[in-house]
């Protein structure tokens, strides 16, 4: 009975041990080496409900559940993406509780945490297994060309709050990662297809995952989908058809003990239409390399280098109309080295060097340009963090970043978190960090070539927008069926984009700093097993904004350009497995009203409820049919922007269908 | 000018690809067998049973014998089991890990691992150390059906475990209620 004790005893102060080496101080992407001491050591700590709830694919990522890291993080599993129907990452991401995701049209989506949520948002961090997805374009992510087999996605991590620490510059509201398996864990063939109604018309994907050499493993993936048409609000089709074609592959190595090296790369294509009229294209891939190495039990290095090219060909349109064809072709080198140590009973350091060469190419088009054409930028930057164990259960982990830009020099992006463990299973967590949106092209160097009058241009002066972030959060398990989530957070923002005038002439109205302001809410979620086989999962997010113009300021937006966001969400889910062997399971969200710029003036995008459905049927393990509807309440409806706008406010329209996969 | 910007854009990638292979090779080099996550998570179960089951004395040589997880046939755990128990001690008994080829070797053992090599006799195994108070563990198709006391069952990438209350009790084993709750319950089906 002591021993039992004891071992409870020595879980509790291992757990938080634990968060050190591996929460919030360890990129996951970049996680410490399988096979080693560490990860059974960690392992050890767990109950055995715990080690039956472990996904064990992720084990030598994340040891540790992820219950534990003292920040506002969700975790989308491999199994939620799966049961809740979603064809893409966007829609994958609507698992989050503490994201806002709204669909613009058929190939774009708006997605951002605590606010600041537009079509060009630029305060979330996005980086899949690793490679950082964001465009220097506009500091933002097109999510239409960030897609993979989700059947190889392990899991997506989505951590609200600042991450500038870690994650540098444009971790300023979130950070989403995306994991996929490791290849050892896609062995094997794996198909699926399918096809409906009106949304995605057809798909199809195949992997088949081997072995190189005892302990080198691969996969190889191939992957398409074609999708239909939305409409604009009176049911008119609005012709942004897009279609997609992706392979790719990964090769992981445990050769030696305490290595791991992992090769990944990925190829992609897609046509896509817009309704404005005109149609674009984006090319791309990246080559990824990253060597996790155990020094010893205390100490462990990771390095990582990757290539990654994008080519976008994309139909613009401003208010001048027409679709012109804008190019970008991006060139990213980057290399990035950790090193986690622990140094005694009481500190764990984690520090990093990264460097980041981006090539960039714009060709114009008739109606805008990024001046220079060709731009090449470095970015250098290094991290230190330590987390002290202050007293048996109290840590505080301090740390900052340091980056070098070449707009605006040097920045910093120092934390203080504090995390005290109530019990072994419920934790009170805090956070003060400064975090800062570095600019972008489209801040500085956007110009309108063949404008008599241009209207709006960057502005090379633009400088950084600053977070001063306040979290307060608290996690608890509640017996062995139910857990829950608190996540409060007051953010003070100053030297947010707004638009300012050219005294005399109005024209051209350039990009400046004079917004500020300051944002809060909460984010709750709460998870109960009712049965063995019946999850329920709530969540309600709340958000105030107060965005205004700062004192001898302007913006001729009137501080409405940069937040298009709902005061509150509200989130339920059900995932039911039925007999024989049916699953049924349904995703209600609620979307409250969304106000958005309309040339200054507010404009609305109505609240609304939706509705998504899942039904499974394995009639033997290695086969599922599945049928899912999505949006299924309206015919269609609008999720973001201005209701008359050149060209009009897409809708999303309810849409069905059906899929057969076949695999492990 | 934009010749000399693509050339060395190709000497960057040629230069990434070289630092890519090299990194492949080295792993290739020094090859040696490590357990895959799947296998780790299922060591540390089996270190675990050891708090959560109660043994008859008789089980042990004496009272200062070891505990000994044993393994029979092909050994899928790496060094895995032995991190599992390292410095660990049990009621004053040190660990040790054992491994068989055959049933004929186990003399004093008190969780064996049935490997999934051994699948097609897991009925001979079972009847072979029936009575030896030996906690049969296996993650072969049906060998809790069949005999065996815990059988690990991959669930969505998750372990989960199917345990054969009577044939532990016939072995004079008692599973804690901790070890029981989480577990899913099935008896033998001859």
């Amino acid at each position: 009975m002591d021993r039992r004790r004891m071992f409870e005893l020595r879980r509790t102060v291992a757990c938080l041990l634990l968060v050190s080496t591996y929460g919030l101080v360890c990129r996951n992407a970049l996680g410490a080496a399988e096979g080693d001491s560490i990860s059974i050591g960690a392992l050890k700590q767990l109950s055995i409900e715990e080690l039956m709830n472990l996904d064990v694919t992720s084990v030598s990522k994340q040891p540790e559940p992820y219950g534990q890291a003292p920040a506002a993080i969700q975790v989308i599993t491999q199994h939620e993406i799966r049961r809740s129907g979603a064809s893409s990452i966007p829609e994958a991401l609507r698992l989050a509780d503490n994201l806002d995701v709204a669909q613009q049209n058929s190939h774009d989506w708006a997605i951002s945490a605590r606010g600041f949520n537009t079509a060009f948002g630029n305060k979330l961090l996005v980086m899949i297994d690793g490679r950082t997805v964001y465009s220097p374009l506009f500091s933002g992510v097109f999510w239409n060309v960030q897609d993979y087999l989700l059947e190889d996605i392990d899991r997506i991590e989505v951590i609200s709050g600042s991450g500038g620490t870690l994650w540098g510059a444009n971790a300023v509201n979130g950070v989403i990662n995306i994991s996929s398996k490791s290849a050892k864990d896609t062995q094997g063939l794996y198909l699926e297809t399918g096809g409906g109604e009106p949304e995605l018309k057809s798909f199809a994907g195949v992997r088949y995952g081997g072995m190189l050499a005892p302990d080198i493993f691969f996969r190889a993936y191939g992957k398409y989908f074609d999708r239909g048409n939305e409409v604009y609000a009176a049911g008119k089709d609005a012709s942004d058809t897009w279609n997609m074609r992706q392979g790719g592959f990964r090769i992981d190595s445990y050769g030696s003990p305490g290595n791991v090296l992992t090769v990944q790369g990925d190829l992609y294509g897609s046509d896509l239409n817009v309704a404005a009229g005109g149609s674009g294209n984006t090319a791309g891939g990246n080559l990824l390399g990253r060597w996790s190495h155990v020094i010893s039990g205390d100490s462990n290095t990771s390095l990582q280098l990757y290539y990654d090219r994008t080519r976008l060909v994309d139909p613009i349109t401003n208010q001048f109309g027409a679709a012109k064809i804008l190019t970008d072709d991006l060139d990213t080198y980057d290399l990035d080295f950790q090193h986690h140590i622990r140094l005694n009973e009481r500190n764990r350091i984690a520090w990093g060097l990264g460097y980041r060469f981006t090539h960039d190419v714009v060709e114009q088009a008739l109606n805008l340009a990024f001046l220079p054409p060709t731009l090449d930028r470095n970015l250098y930057s290094g991290f230190v963090q330590d987390e002290i164990m202050l007293i048996k259960n109290l840590f505080f982990t301090l740390g900052t970043k340091l980056e070098h830009n070449d707009y605006t020099g040097f920045e910093w992006e120092p934390s203080g978190r504090l995390q005290l463990n109530l019990a072994a299973d419920q934790m009170l967590w805090s956070a003060v960090s400064r975090a800062v949106r570095t600019p972008s092209r489209i801040d500085s160097d956007t110009r309108e070539p063949n404008a008599s009058t241009p209207i709006l241009e960057g502005n090379s002066g633009f400088r950084s927008e600053t977070l001063i972030a306040y979290e307060l959060g608290y996690r608890a398990r509640l017996g062995s069926t139910a857990s829950a989530s608190l996540s409060t957070f007051y953010n003070d923002y100053t030297k947010v984009r707004s638009v300012n005038f050219t005294p005399g002439t109005i024209a051209p109205l350039y990009f400046a700093n004079d917004l500020a302001g300051d944002t809060y809410g909460a984010e709750l979620s709460a998870d109960y097993q009712v049965l063995e086989r019946w999850r329920l999962h709530g969540g309600y997010n709340l958000l105030k904004e107060n965005i205004h113009v700062k004192p001898g300021g302007y913006d001729y937006s009137n501080a409405l350009n940069e937040t298009e966001d709902p005061q509150q969400q509200f989130f339920l889910r059900s995932f039911f497995d039925l007999p024989l062997n049916f699953e049924l399971d349904g995703a209600l969200r609620w979307i409250d009203k969304l106000i958005a710029n309309n040339n200054g003036l507010p404009a609305t995008v109505p609240s609304y409820v939706e509705l998504d459905i899942h039904l499974g049927w394995h009639p033997i393990p290695k086969l599922e049919l599945a049928l899912v509807g999505q949006n299924l309440l309206h015919n269609h409806h609008p999720e973001y922007g201005v209701p008359i706008a050149i060209p009009n406010r897409e809708e999303i329209q309810r849409s069905v269908y059906g899929k057969i996969t076949y695999g492990w | 000018m934009r010749e000399r910007q693509s050339s060395d854009q190709f000497a960057r990638l040629a230069l990434l690809l070289a630092t890519l292979i090299s990194l492949i090779v080295s792993g290739l080099a020094n090859s040696t067998a490590a357990a895959s996550p799947e296998y780790q998570v299922k060591a540390v179960f089996l270190f675990n049973f050891a708090q959560f089951v109660e043994w008859p004395p008789q089980s042990f040589e004496d009272a200062a014998a070891p505990f000994v997880i044993g393994v029979l046939g092909t050994d899928p755990f790496g060094a895995a089991l032995e991190g599992a128990v390292r410095g660990e001690t049990l009621n004053g008994r040190s660990f040790v890990i054992e491994r068989y080829r055959s049933v004929t070797e186990i003399r004093h053992c008190q969780i064996l691992f049935i490997s999934r090599s051994e699948a097609a006799h897991i009925e001979e195994i079972s009847a072979s150390l029936a009575g030896h108070g030996i906690l049969t563990v296996s993650d072969a198709e049906d060998s809790a059906q069949r005999g065996l006391m815990i059988r690990f069952v991959a669930e969505s990438n998750r372990i989960r475990l199917r345990i054969n209350v009577e044939a532990a009790k016939a072995a004079g084993l008692s599973i804690s209620s901790k070890l029981l709750r989480p577990a899913e319950l099935v008896t033998s089906t001859d």
